[in-house]
């Protein structure tokens, strides 16, 4: 009697037969991805005198009416910091998201309506913001 | 969506004890990863309790001298057993490092060994590094230069063009830092991960070679290099003492600069 | 490592805390009495729990740890790129052990003097 081989009775489907240098090449290099990394920077580093300057306010201006905000609000130099604040947070808020949907979120679908809903709630929330401040100030 | 257990088959079963002999008198437990490919069993944790006065320093010492006496079912790479091959990388309490320059003394109580963190395992504690090779071919670690060679073969470069591929070159591929960043491991497939990224890093500011922006280019991708986000693990880690995350920032500092 | 995840963490509970600063503007701009429900709320427990913890604690650490990427951005703080002895157990190089401390440090520093001067203009 002829030996049996060592297989199994049915033949393992394998999916992906493609090397390993095919699927570390993937599709190429993007060439992009620098702009995002130093607008995060630029974010970043604007942030850091605006949101020491945010607190600051914020604590001055606790206990304060309505109608002392709206005073506060109306010189210009609270105004214009506030309102650059204001966009800075939430474009560094869209692109911290960003990176964190990036890295977590593997099917395609649910990463890009994820990066929708982000650019979408960061943009309409900046938008209520800066409208409300500039209601106030003007 | 998010798997917080390992899959059944994955879940690691405690295993065998190997009991030390009666007058040994430092006796040291080693809890390690056992997975045969071959048996459809779970894998297990076998603990090896070894006579330290009989045993060499390093935990590699430890290793062979459990498949030498103990049980030669266990099995793991190595070579030079000085820290130079890069082959017996691997979890030892916790930290990824070398076996062979990982002193039993430096760990605490029971040495818990496992192969490499979210690597796929070939057996016990050998990782499949075919990816992680295959990435590094895909960096083209060679020098591409247009200029023809001089006559006698020598490409000239001066001694500070030459220490710019220190902290680079001494590289061994072990794949220590690679393996224990959390973005390989999430995204290991489309981002090269420290070791490449410094050996791209070798190759880009090495002086001889000339297609330093094409190198820059092949990079310059959201997932390829800029799933790095200093989380420094990789740095902390190497074995060699070398510095993934520096050169990282140093290449993403080069590709900016073309461009403001 | 610990402070690179509590980074991220700080960083997502932050885009969450953004909307309580919506929510506080645009009840400014909208009428006395939708102004006063929010400032209600912010002199509440949840309120003040929201403020001190979230708006103060958690932006600061997002805040000084963000520095501190900064710095690595700029080639700082990273140690020599040279090959040195490895630091052992794997707990990061001197520069990297210093700079964690520091920013644990300077935050709960300057948390603390937040809360007190916000303790001491509310009053």
């Amino acid at each position: 009697m002829t030996d049996k081989p060592d297989r199994p009775a049915v033949t393992p489907h394998v999916a992906v037969l493609a090397s390993p240098l095919k699927r570390a090449r993937g599709l190429g290099s993007a060439r992009s991805g620098s702009g995002a990394w130093w607008a995060e920077r630029l974010t970043s580093v604007a942030l850091v005198p605006l949101t020491l300057w945010f607190i600051a306010s914020i604590i001055s201006l606790e206990g304060t009416s309505r109608a002392g905000v709206i005073a506060w609000l109306q010189a210009p130099v609270p105004l214009v910091l506030m309102l650059c604040m204001i966009v800075a947070t939430f474009w560094h808020m869209e692109q911290g998201l960003r990176v964190v949907i990036d890295d977590y979120l593997r099917n395609d679908v649910m990463r890009m309506t994820m990066l929708l809903l982000n650019r979408g709630v960061c943009a309409i929330a900046g938008l209520l913001c800066v409208v409300s401040v500039l209601r106030l100030g003007l | 969506m998010v798997a917080l257990r390992l899959p059944a088959n994955s879940r690691i079963k405690q295993g065998q004890t190997y009991k030390a002999s009666a007058h040994a008198k430092r006796v040291r437990k080693f809890h390690i990863y056992r997975w045969n490919p071959d048996d459809g069993a779970n894998p297990r944790t076998d603990t090896y309790e070894l006579d330290l006065d009989a045993c060499g320093p390093m935990v590699l010492d430890a290793l062979i001298k459990i498949k030498n006496e103990v049980d030669s079912t266990l099995t793991f790479r190595r070579s030079c057993r000085e820290g130079i091959c890069g082959s017996c990388a691997m979890s030892i309490d916790g930290v990824n490092t070398l076996a062979c320059l990982k002193p039993i003394g430096d760990v605490r109580g029971a040495v818990r060994i496992t192969p490499l963190p979210h690597m796929a395992v070939v057996k016990d504690l050998v990782p499949d590094l075919s990816q992680a090779f295959a990435q590094y071919r895909s960096i083209e670690p060679w020098l591409k230069a247009d200029t023809p060679p001089p006559p006698n073969g020598e490409r000239l470069q001066s001694r500070e063009e030459r220490a710019q591929i220190d902290g680079l070159w001494e590289c061994i591929l072990c794949f220590c830092c690679t393996a224990g960043c959390p973005s390989y491991w999430w995204n290991g497939d489309r981002f090269l991960g420290p070791a490449i990224l410094l050996q791209a890093h070798r190759w880009i500011v090495e002086s001889r070679d000339e297609a330093t922006g094409e190198r820059l280019e092949a990079l310059h991708d959201p997932f390829k290099l800029y799933r790095c986000h200093t989380i420094m693990n990789c740095t902390n880690t190497c074995p060699k003492g070398l510095n993934p995350a520096k050169a990282i920032g140093a290449i993403k500092r080069l590709i900016v600069e073309r461009q403001v | 490592m610990a402070l690179s995840i509590a980074h991220r963490a700080t960083g997502i509970a932050l885009s969450v805390g953004t909307l309580l600063m919506t929510w506080w503007l645009v009840a400014a701009a909208a009428s006395d009495h939708a102004f006063a429900m929010v400032q209600g709320f912010l002199g509440s427990g949840l309120g003040v729990f929201l403020l001190l913890g979230w708006a103060a604690a958690a932006l600061l650490l997002h805040f000084f740890l963000g520095i501190r990427h900064l710095a690595w951005d700029a080639g700082w703080g990273f140690g020599i790129l040279a090959q040195q002895e490895p630091v052992g157990m794997g707990s990061g190089s001197r520069i990297y052990r210093i700079t964690g401390w520091g920013v644990i440090g300077v935050t709960v520093l300057a948390t603390l003097t937040v809360w007190i001067a916000g303790l001491i203009s509310w009053r």
